[in-house]
């Protein structure tokens, strides 16, 4: 489990708790503040120590005289987002975190989107730099071949530049492939399971 | 195997710690390791706790471009954390007499 995973679980426990806005967010800011502290690298270790969120929040509530609610039924943050929201909350704090979910929308979903698009836009940079490359190397060595001739120094320089980036290519495939696209594909998709945890959230809190 | 802690013990220990030098959560828990097994998730009810009563305050200061909070020991934090000691050393002694055999002529009840 990754820090925003745990702090989203955490969130929810707390709120189905039904503590007050402010209390959660100070728990928050601790445990946040927590992960940072361990170190980026630690994520997955440090929520490991600390055991599973609801229990972490079951303690939480029992400190400040909230007896703990039943455990929900569990729920799988990586589901595809639910845009709808239903209105007719049916308490203050739901009605507090709609609000202010709402009231934000303009703001983090712009963020959102340019998140996601610069990710894409990276992908298609690199697929056509490797592309580019290509076509400039096999231009290049067919060229030198057929200048060979006609001008054989222009045709070995033109010659040498081809396999010069052909080689590039070569070495650049893996990495690129293996990895840089796949991470920004997969940069998406943590972006989107996100936003589904939280219109997640909001549903499950209407019903 | 070890001792269980208490929650009374755990707050005199966290006082402690904040007694000798304002410290952040993170902190805390490290110190408190050397001596128990503890969580981060265990600390935070803990600080909560010494916060509403008023024995700890918090103030947020900045650390690589974020904030970090820090908390500082109250006057009241301070005479509760002499009380818990003063309790400690009692409680310590009278645990000693039995498991250590410690000041046997005082108890030779048979």
């Amino acid at each position: 489990m990754n820090k925003l995973e745990f702090l989203t679980r955490l969130r929810n426990s707390l709120e189905r708790g039904g503590m007050p806005v402010e209390d959660i967010n100070d728990a928050l800011t601790y445990y946040e503040e927590v992960f940072m502290d361990a170190g980026f690298g630690k994520e997955e270790e440090t929520a490991a120590s600390m055991g599973a969120p609801e229990d972490v929040a079951v303690n939480i509530l029992r400190e400040s005289g909230i007896t703990p609610p039943p455990p929900p039924v569990p729920q799988n943050i990586a589901q595809a987002p639910q845009p709808q929201q239903k209105k007719k909350p049916s308490g203050g704090a739901i009605a507090a975190s709609i609000i202010i979910g709402v009231l934000t929308f303009p703001i983090w979903l712009p963020v959102l989107i340019v998140a996601v698009v610069m990710l894409f836009v990276i992908i298609v940079v690199l697929f056509s730099l490797i592309f580019a490359f290509i076509a400039a190397g096999i231009g290049l060595i067919v060229g030198g071949i057929a200048a060979l001739f006609e001008a054989p120094s222009v045709a070995l320089m033109a010659l040498g530049a081809g396999l010069i980036i052909t080689g590039l290519v070569i070495l650049l495939c893996k990495p690129v492939f293996g990895a840089a696209i796949p991470a920004c594909g997969r940069g998406i998709k943590k972006l989107f399971t996100w936003v589904g945890g939280l219109f997640k959230k909001g549903g499950k809190e209407n019903v | 195997m070890g001792f269980s802690i208490n929650a009374g013990l755990l707050d005199a220990m966290v006082l402690s710690i904040v007694q000798n030098n304002d410290t952040y959560g993170y902190e805390i828990t490290q110190y408190l390791r050397k001596a128990v097994d503890i969580s981060e998730s265990t600390l935070y009810p803990v600080l909560r706790r010494l916060q509403k009563g008023e024995l700890l305050e918090t103030y947020d200061k900045e650390f690589m471009g974020r904030n970090r909070r820090y908390y500082r020991i109250t006057p009241q934090g301070n005479d509760s954390l002499e009380e818990y000691r003063e309790e400690w050393r009692s409680h310590k002694k009278k645990i000693d007499s039995i498991l250590l055999n410690e000041g046997a002529e005082s108890n030779e009840q048979t």
